[in-house]
């Protein structure tokens, strides 16, 4: 079922190493079906989303030299939890916990309309998404 | 079955920190594959999610928040194992266990690594508002066990 083919991974992999490139060649195989495509890039929009915010956040708390505990003190919130947030020990990061983190370091979060050419989302089915991009 | 092994090439574990983390699959020694099998068996959309968090934290890994908050670092008896949480039609839940591949130049040329890698080692789907048994999670470590016991790593190619 799992087809091998000479990706540059596996030409450039050394002779020592194992070839790593399964994960890589099964997302091309999976991709090929619109469906899939479609639930896989508009996930992969929202993981980066988030991720930036909350990388964001730790960067400009690293830039005003302040420690995830008094940030945390700051923002009135467990020092746990917001260490946990930072290194990705938690799940799901909490809106209200986010923006009190951002108001504690002197920031806003705003929505900004993209300025590219990709619809938003009305249908929720990745049949209608398909049909809005074709 | 022996791991099969890629052509001469350069890729060296000493790049490993300027390229995104490989994302590996365990293979047992019966020649199964848990987490290809699982991931093949999930709706479409599950499947796509499982590996666009996988592809997230590959690019962007541990300590790094990345994976949305749908990756976790898992505690107490599975401490060291990390899960991709997600909810399916119907609330069905969906668990995808990995471990962490890390370590100097040397240990991962022995482990067979040519770069930090997410070992994603198998999967499991429950019932909204039902528990894995212990006996669940004692067989995903077990796997792990025998993964690790393995230099180099058996992985499906």
């Amino acid at each position: 079922m799992y087809h091998l083919r000479n990706t540059p991974e596996r030409v450039m992999a050394d002779s020592t190493m194992l070839d790593v490139s399964m994960h890589e060649r099964r997302r091309a195989r999976r991709m090929e079906d619109p469906e899939y495509r479609l639930a896989y890039e508009r996930v992969a929009r929202e993981l980066a989303q988030t991720d930036a915010v909350i990388r964001d956040l730790d960067s400009l708390r690293v830039d005003l030299g302040i420690s995830k505990a008094e940030l945390a003190r700051r923002a009135s919130r467990n020092a746990s939890s917001v260490r946990r947030l930072f290194t990705a020990s938690h799940v799901r990061p909490e809106f209200p916990l986010i923006a009190a983190l951002a108001d504690a370091l002197g920031a806003d979060l705003r929505v900004v309309r993209r300025t590219d050419t990709r619809p938003a989302v009305r249908d929720g089915s990745a049949k209608a998404r398909a049909a809005a991009i074709s | 079955m022996p791991p099969r092994r890629a052509a001469r090439g350069a890729s060296s574990p000493a790049h490993g920190e300027q390229l995104p983390w490989a994302v590996i699959y365990y293979q047992a020694p019966d020649g199964t594959m848990p987490a290809l099998a699982f991931l093949d068996d999930c709706p479409g959309k599950i499947d796509a999610e499982f590996i666009a968090v996988l592809d997230a934290v590959a690019a962007a890994p541990p300590p790094r928040f990345s994976g949305g908050g749908k990756w976790e670092a898992m505690h107490g008896d599975m401490g060291s194992w990390y899960e991709i949480r997600l909810t399916g039609p119907g609330r069905e839940q969906f668990r995808l266990f990995c471990l962490l591949e890390n370590g100097t130049a040397g240990e991962l040329a022995r482990r067979g690594l040519p770069r930090p890698a997410i070992a994603v080692m198998t999967g499991m789907r429950k019932p909204w508002r039902t528990t894995f048994s212990d006996r669940d999670y004692q067989r995903v470590r077990e796997l792990g066990d025998e993964h690790r016991k393995n230099h180099p790593r058996r992985i499906a190619t």
